[in-house]
């Protein structure tokens, strides 16, 4: 192992326990490595953007192909700026026209045919039952209540009319549904928050204490 | 102040020192309790397992480094896998902070284990802005959004992309995201250009792609370390994800003992103070 990679090591343990510090209490320690964090990100966006961005896809073309229509989106772009002064704020319009009309278009078309479509089809498609049974009642048990609960969740967030009577009953058992999504995501969300920490302390028990104690 | 009030008022950061200690205890002292392979997981394998040899797979780094935990063993096992048939691969990143500085260190390292050539046998495309516009710009063509590759190099002077112009050229993307780029993936990619693809997400957002698996967008999902484990299991490359699972079965068990201590502390407490006459 070279030194820079020890070097590089011990940055990042000293990194890791600094913000893991926080628990104990808010510290200076945990404060600096914050900010040092926000500053890097912060930069280093900007140094990308501008490598990928400004000179990959305007400068260069330019430049090498003598591409110089890519000077009216950069100019576009440019005019997002004009917002800073109150006097030529205006100019800003015509690039956000240009971003909400293309934004809108391929948004709408994407989450309706990608993703509403598709999940009402199926909604309605026979479910396969988890050890892969073909036996028709258990799939049509199953895809009964996918129908109830797609339906009694989408009352529930009915809110023209009183929920009363048929209706009430209806969101009632969405609410149930809602309860056991919201219960699923939950599990899941501490099993993702644990990785998030398992992988700090994998990281320090086996690369940084192992490169110690050579493990 | 009762037992269950006492419970109820403790410091926190005990529960914090709790946690701490499950978590390194099976690394020190390794139990390797059983990973058993989910469907959507054995889907995935069997799927890039199908591919023929030489199919062009787009594989995304879609992650930032907070997530690595979860998503690095996900590429590096997607690697073994793509790399040992002999799949070429194009990877991708739409994740500013870290992702092509990911994409560039995993891949690299993975290519090499397998004696891989840059530009013949895999290419790093690295990161463009505004991941919609770029998802639908490669349907087009891919130096319309790339130009270069990661490191500047012009794809035309890259072998493996003279056959490799838009998503008709490409046989599947393997995406492993641990955000919104890849409800786009699917929005955008394969239901407008017919790509398939699979996913690899985190924990947090497997419930959701669930719903696309069932809906046939989606070739398999792995959700969070536990898809990791199970596609390091089943790549035979055991790997961080599966020593890690011991970690996380150990600290989930203290959780559901936490929240049933703390659900029984809450109505026991309740109880205890009507009896005292404080409710």
């Amino acid at each position: 192992m070279t030194t820079y990679s020890v070097f590089e090591l011990w940055i990042m343990a000293f990194v890791t326990l600094a913000i893991f510090s926080f628990l104990y209490k808010d510290n200076p320690v945990y404060r600096l490595v914050e900010s040092i964090f926000a500053g890097l990100s912060a930069g280093y966006y900007v140094g990308l953007v501008w490598d990928t961005v400004i000179l990959q896809q305007v400068v260069t073309p330019i430049e090498t192909d003598g591409e110089w229509w890519l000077l009216l989106p950069a100019v576009l772009g440019f005019l997002l700026f004009s917002r800073l002064t109150r006097k030529y704020s205006w100019m800003s319009r015509v690039p956000l026209a240009f971003v909400i009309g293309a934004t809108s278009g391929i948004y709408l078309t994407s989450q309706l045919q990608g993703l509403v479509l598709p999940q009402i089809r199926t909604t309605f498609l026979a479910q396969p039952v988890p050890g892969g049974s073909t036996d028709p009642g258990m799939m049509i048990a199953l895809s009964s209540i996918v129908v109830i609960g797609v339906i009694s969740t989408l009352i529930y967030f009915y809110f023209s009319h009183e929920h009363k009577g048929a209706l009430g009953v209806t969101a009632k058992v969405g609410i149930w549904f809602i309860m056991i999504s919201f219960g699923a995501h939950f599990g899941y969300t501490v099993m993702a928050r644990v990785s998030l920490l398992i992988g700090r302390v994998q990281f320090l028990v086996e690369d940084w204490i192992g490169a110690m104690t050579g493990g | 102040m009762g037992f269950w009030d006492k419970i109820a008022a403790i410091d926190r950061r005990w529960i914090y020192l709790l946690c701490a200690i499950a978590v390194v205890i099976p690394f020190i002292v390794p139990v390797s309790l059983p990973v058993y392979t989910t469907p959507e997981t054995q889907q995935v394998y069997d799927t890039i397992e199908a591919l023929p040899d030489s199919s062009v797979v787009m594989l995304t780094y879609d992650y930032y480094p907070s997530t690595l935990a979860e998503t690095e063993p996900m590429s590096r096992a997607a690697l073994h896998h793509l790399f040992s048939k002999d799949i070429k691969v194009v990877t991708i990143s739409n994740i500013p902070l870290g992702g092509p500085t990911i994409a560039e260190r995993v891949t690299r390292d993975m290519a090499a284990r397998y004696d891989k050539e840059y530009g013949v046998d895999y290419v790093n495309l690295g990161y463009k802005a505004n991941y919609v516009a770029v998802m639908k710009g490669m349907g087009t063509a891919i130096t319309n959004i790339f130009p270069t590759d990661n490191s500047g190099t012009r794809l035309s002077e890259l072998p493996l992309m003279q056959d490799v112009k838009n998503y008709e050229d490409i046989d599947f993307i393997f995406i492993v995201a641990d955000n919104a780029t890849a409800d786009y993936w699917v929005a955008i990619v394969n239901s407008q250009y017919g790509v398939p693809m699979c996913c690899g997400a985190t924990a947090v957002m497997a419930p959701k792609m669930y719903a696309m698996v069932g809906s046939g967008q989606l070739q398999g999902l792995l959700g969070g370390m536990k898809g990791a484990a199970e596609y390091e299991q089943l790549v035979g490359h055991p790997d961080r994800a599966l020593r890690g699972m011991d970690a996380q079965s150990l600290i989930h068990l203290l959780i559901i003992a936490l929240v049933i201590l703390g659900n029984v502390g809450y109505f026991l407490g309740g109880r205890q103070r009507r009896e005292m006459g404080q409710l």
